[in-house]
């Protein structure tokens, strides 16, 4: 043994060792590394899931052609199918061309069933997904068709069989009688209605005109006949001229715009007493006109395009007069030329434009986001379109020449706007925070905001500390500083117990015994929160200064908690069979009742509830932790304070406290990252509503409650998929930054008061 | 409440002789009658009589287990502290029997300081270590404060070096520096007798050195109670010296007579290093 490094010279034992050494630094470091790298892909897959929400959308030209049919006919209208195998192209010269949509070749030719002296003078569409066009002609007469993509499957792939069809029946049924005068048709509106359909229209002098076509099958003879029932409604104002009709699909709305940038609002509810309730200056400059105008999926917002390139959207918002006023609520970027197409997307609130210089944008009306703006030719557009499935996108500029673009835009919806900040959404009088994903209607405006479920696991953690910290750490004391050492021995492990309580279980107790019991005995839970500290101190007080003191020797030192066990549970019983009695006496018969009366909402599951379920369910980990700080405070830090002649409570004030205070705020952090991440009770006992309150007596909904109910519902891959996921992702970055916060305090507080 | 309470000495307390003892001329400040300290059923005190005289410097010396820290303890009822500690016989302070029913215990231990064998500061700043025992007392002016904490830090002989940081933590100083500070936390809430629990034991030989020199400072105005496994230390500072063995007093004299002539053979045998 020369050299203390030469490893030849070592014995088996010195090699045996150091292997070990090793190994279990190394295994050590390998598990190490192992914890932070889960978290880190737990990070990061949770972000690679919402990351596509804000990359925007792209748009890539396709291809080019000359219009299918010839391009020396206009195109009056154009739709392709879902798969964007089938399109469909109607033309001013009275032609259906059915063709496929990425080379133009057509499939099928139809005539549309026009008289031959008759001219098509106007044109409009219903809502996309209606597949419902009118054409108006110069001899009073509206054409009124559909069309049928008709596909089917095959072992060789989809088939097609389009054709038109006609939505009262034949094809003499398709042309509809609207000026009974025969003056030609100046503007078109059509809609579908519940068993037919509904033109506006009108007429070369301005007339404005409601005819409604009701198909109606004969009970006894199963023959089907059209109903017409016309109506004559009021003029514009000021000699004004239509330039636009949209009428909503719920029969009760309809929208003229004119040529002096004006709309306005026609209740239709009853034809026969139609009235003009609203006009609106919808264009700001003097020479703008509204040079387009067109209904967003649900026909309840209206984009309006003007001459001056403004893009703007208005709702009818009812005022405080309860009337319906034309409302502006966004605007979008203007366009540098002229206005010439808005096309609304078919599935969702989103719209494009396209203007007179060959630009077309592609906007979002509720997250009020613009995802492309893009110049696709240098030729005037007057038309834009997008397939159903927002793919394909197809400009078609003056001279007939289509632009198709492969468009990407699968996540509009989400900004940091409509996150978190009050979004304006259809129906509403002005901005709120809302959650509320689905609906069950296909034109409902999903409402994405995380506000109310933030706030709601705020809510629900505080509420649950409130009720817990106290209780906890004060319980916490007392048995590490006061209680003797047989007693602590049987408390601590109880209540650490609890914490294996299945919160499922806890849950299940909140929501169907506690709830309906609080609702039954709110006097009760009122008088225990006075009675029960009073009734302690009472006791405490009779105990040490009334009771003689040989039957005060009867109960060891450090077990005179267990005297208060008894005055706990007839407080308790006091105050539950006391409560009707207070109910009458102090609140008419009915507490709840009274609550409303005095405009507080009361909800049966609310957050007192939560907070003594969910502050049962912290309690164990506040406790344990606290008890543990507190408990470990060095003994001669405590005998110091007394031999000074500090009384018990001025040493745990003084110095047991300040010394457990790092292991005590852990302790708290700890529990409110609990209460923040807990789901299984608020997910049970809350009654889910997002609420942006914090009304004891209202439920909320949590982040992770919200995950749990709508996950496996949410279709994989979609925008309410990926908020999930950002929910999750958000709650993951709340608990970090408390448990980071906590962690930075904690360390500050034990440099400042640990002792050596 | 230090009114003179001279109490005639016996020379012969029980069997023992107490050789050298010349208590007469000393004003009595501590007495233990047939002092008992059981832990349930095992019994660490064994009878112990003993006369601490005032404005003086007492040492306990001993074996370890001997039960000389547990006899000190008594003096200011930090035995209370242990559930399975039970006391028979009396103590007096001054002639009051401090374990009377009526006594209150955090005022008995104002008037009985201690000091322990690590130095326990609170995780505070100096000033409040020392400010700790008057704000207990309720004392709020800050001038006063000022004062005391000032003329502590003095009489421990601490003020010139940490006058300059008096808010800073009490942890950064150095052990002998933190034992001063906790003798001068002590002082200032004006003890009668001092309860010092081998104050030494952790400390360095210079820091020792000053501590002692402190002990016999402060004696002017304190009754000094000293535990000390160093019998240097004990031959160096006390007046009087008891030796202490299995929970009995041995031998009780002034320090010289019992250093240079004990009149027991144990006490010789430890005194000279033999065992212990």
């Amino acid at each position: 043994m020369s050299s203390l490094t030469a490893t030849t010279t070592l014995g088996r034992f010195q090699r045996w060792r150091r292997a070990k050494d090793r190994t279990a630094r190394y295994t050590i470091g390998f598990f190490g590394v192992a914890v932070i790298g889960a978290l880190t892909l737990m990070f990061v897959y949770l972000a690679s899931e919402t990351l596509p929400m804000f990359q925007g959308a792209t748009l890539e030209p396709r291809t080019e052609y000359a219009a299918p049919g010839g391009a020396d006919t206009r195109t009056i209208h154009l739709a392709v199918n879902r798969h964007r195998e089938m399109a469909v192209r109607l033309t001013e010269d009275r032609r259906a061309l059915f063709f496929r949509p990425y080379s133009g070749e057509i499939v099928k030719e139809q005539s549309l069933p026009i008289p031959e002296d008759a001219k098509v003078t106007t044109f409009s569409a219903a809502e996309p997904r209606t597949r419902l066009v009118a054409a108006g002609l110069d001899n009073g007469q509206v054409l009124a068709i559909e069309y049928e993509y008709n596909e089917r499957f095959s072992p060789e792939g989809r088939l097609y069989d389009p054709a038109l069809v006609y939505p009262l029946g034949d094809e003499d049924s398709a042309l509809l009688d609207v000026d009974d005068d025969g003056r030609a048709i100046s503007v078109v509106g059509v809609q579908r209605g519940s068993s037919g359909i509904r033109v506006a229209a009108a007429t070369e002098d301005g007339d404005l005109k409601l005819v409604r076509f009701e198909k109606r099958t004969s009970m006894m003879t199963g023959e089907t006949e059209v109903q017409r029932s016309a109506y004559d409604l009021p003029s514009l104002p000021d000699g004004a001229t239509p330039t636009r009709i949209l009428l909503d699909i719920t029969g009760r709305h309809m929208l003229v715009g004119d040529d002096q940038g004006q709309l306005h609002f026609f209740d239709i509810n009853n034809p026969a007493r139609a009235s003009l309730v609203d006009s609106k200056r919808v264009i700001g400059g003097d020479a703008a006109e509204v040079t387009s105008l067109e209904y967003l999926l649900g026909t309840v917002s209206i984009i309006v395009g003007g001459s001056d390139g403004t893009v703007t959207q208005y709702m009818l918002v009812r005022d405080d007069d309860n009337v319906n006023r034309i409302t502006r609520v966004r605007d979008f970027p203007s366009h540098a030329g002229s206005i010439r197409n808005i096309q609304p997307e078919y599935i969702r609130k989103g719209f494009l434009t396209a203007d007179d210089r060959g630009e077309v944008k592609v906007h979002y009306s509720t997250s009020q986001r613009t995802l492309i703006e893009r110049q696709i030719t240098d030729q005037p557009l007057h038309r834009v379109y997008v397939d159903p499935r927002n793919r394909l996108l197809i400009g078609i500029d003056d001279h007939e020449t289509w632009h198709l673009q492969d468009l990407s835009n699968p996540h509009p919806e989400v900004s940091f706007h409509v996150l978190w900040q009050k979004v304006w959404y259809e129906g509403r009088s002005g901005g709120d925070y809302v959650w509320q994903s689905s609906s069950a209607t296909d034109e409902f405006e999903p409402k994405f905001s995380l506000v109310p479920l933030t706030i709601g696991t705020i809510k629900a953690a505080f509420y649950a500390m409130l009720f817990a910290t106290p209780l906890a750490i004060m319980g916490a004391i007392y048995s590490a500083y006061f209680m003797s050492r047989r007693m602590r021995s049987i408390t601590k492990p109880s209540i650490e117990l609890m914490e294996a309580l299945p919160t499922v279980i806890l849950g299940f107790l909140a929501g169907l015994w506690l709830a309906p019991f609080i609702e039954a005995n709110l006097p009760a839970i009122a008088s225990i929160l006075i009675l029960m500290p009073l009734g302690m101190l009472v006791a405490a007080f009779l105990w040490t200064r009334v009771l003689p003191e040989n039957l005060r020797n009867l109960v060891p030192a450090g077990w005179e908690a267990a005297i208060l066990i008894p005055v706990i549970l007839a407080i308790g019983w006091l105050s539950v069979s006391m409560s009707p009695l207070i109910e009458v006496w102090m609140f008419g018969g009915d507490a709840r009742q009274w609550l409303t009366n005095q405009g507080i909402t009361y909800d049966q599951r609310n957050a007192l509830v939560i907070g003594i379920a969910m502050g049962f369910a912290v309690i164990p980990t506040i406790y344990s932790i606290s008890e543990d700080a507190v408990f470990n405070v060095p003994r001669h830090l405590t005998q110091g304070s007394l031999a000074l002649g500090a009384t018990p409570w001025q040493t745990v004030v003084r110095v047991v406290l300040l010394t457990a205070s790092p292991g005590i705020f852990s302790a708290v952090m700890i529990g409110f990252g609990r209460a923040v991440g807990e789901t299984m009770i608020v997910l049970m006992a809350t009654g889910n509503s997002p609420v942006v309150n914090f009304n004891i007596f209202e439920g909320m909904r949590t982040l992770s409650a919200n995950i749990a109910v709508e996950m496996p519902e949410a279709a994989v891959g979609s925008t309410h998929f990926r908020i999930l996921f950002l929910a999750a992702l958000v709650l993951f970055a709340l608990t970090f930054a408390v448990n980071t916060v906590a962690e930075i305090v904690r360390q500050r507080l034990r440099q400042k008061y640990s002792s050596l | 409440m230090s009114d003179t309470a001279t109490h005639a000495v016996n020379m012969t307390q029980g069997d023992r002789p107490d050789r050298g003892l010349r208590l007469s001329s000393e004003e009595i400040c501590l007495t233990a009658e047939d002092l008992k300290l059981f832990y349930d059923k095992d019994q660490a005190l064994k009878g112990i009589d003993i006369q601490i005289p005032k404005n003086r410097i007492t040492a306990f010396i001993g074996p370890s287990g001997c039960g000389k820290s547990t006899f000190l303890r008594c003096f200011n009822r930090m035995n209370d502290l242990i559930d399975a500690a039970r006391i028979e016989g009396t103590i007096r302070l001054d002639g009051d029997d401090i374990y009377e029913k009526a006594v209150d215990v955090p005022e008995l231990r104002r008037r009985v300081g201690m000091v322990f064998q690590k130095p326990n500061p609170f995780p505070k700043s100096i000033y409040e270590n020392v400010a700790y025992g008057l704000r207990l007392q309720g004392v709020k002016n800050r001038r006063r404060l000022d004062e005391v904490v000032e003329k502590s830090l003095k009489r421990a002989a601490l003020w010139d070096e940490v006058k300059d940081r008096l808010h800073e933590n009490a942890f950064g100083l150095s052990g002998g520096q933190q034992q001063r500070l906790v003798i001068a936390r002590a002082i200032a809430i004006d003890p009668e007798v001092l309860l010092l629990d081998e104050p030494c034991s952790a400390l360095d030989p210079l820091a020792t050195l000053k501590i002692e020199e402190l002990m016999i400072e402060l004696k002017k105005d304190y009754t000094l109670v000293i535990v000390t496994h160093n019998m240097q230390q004990a031959a160096r500072v006390s007046d009087y010296t008891a030796f202490m063995y299995m929970g009995e007093l041995i031998e009780y004299a002034d320090t010289d007579t019992l250093f240079t002539s004990p009149a027991r053979k144990q006490t010789e045998d430890y005194i000279t290093g033999r065992f212990g």
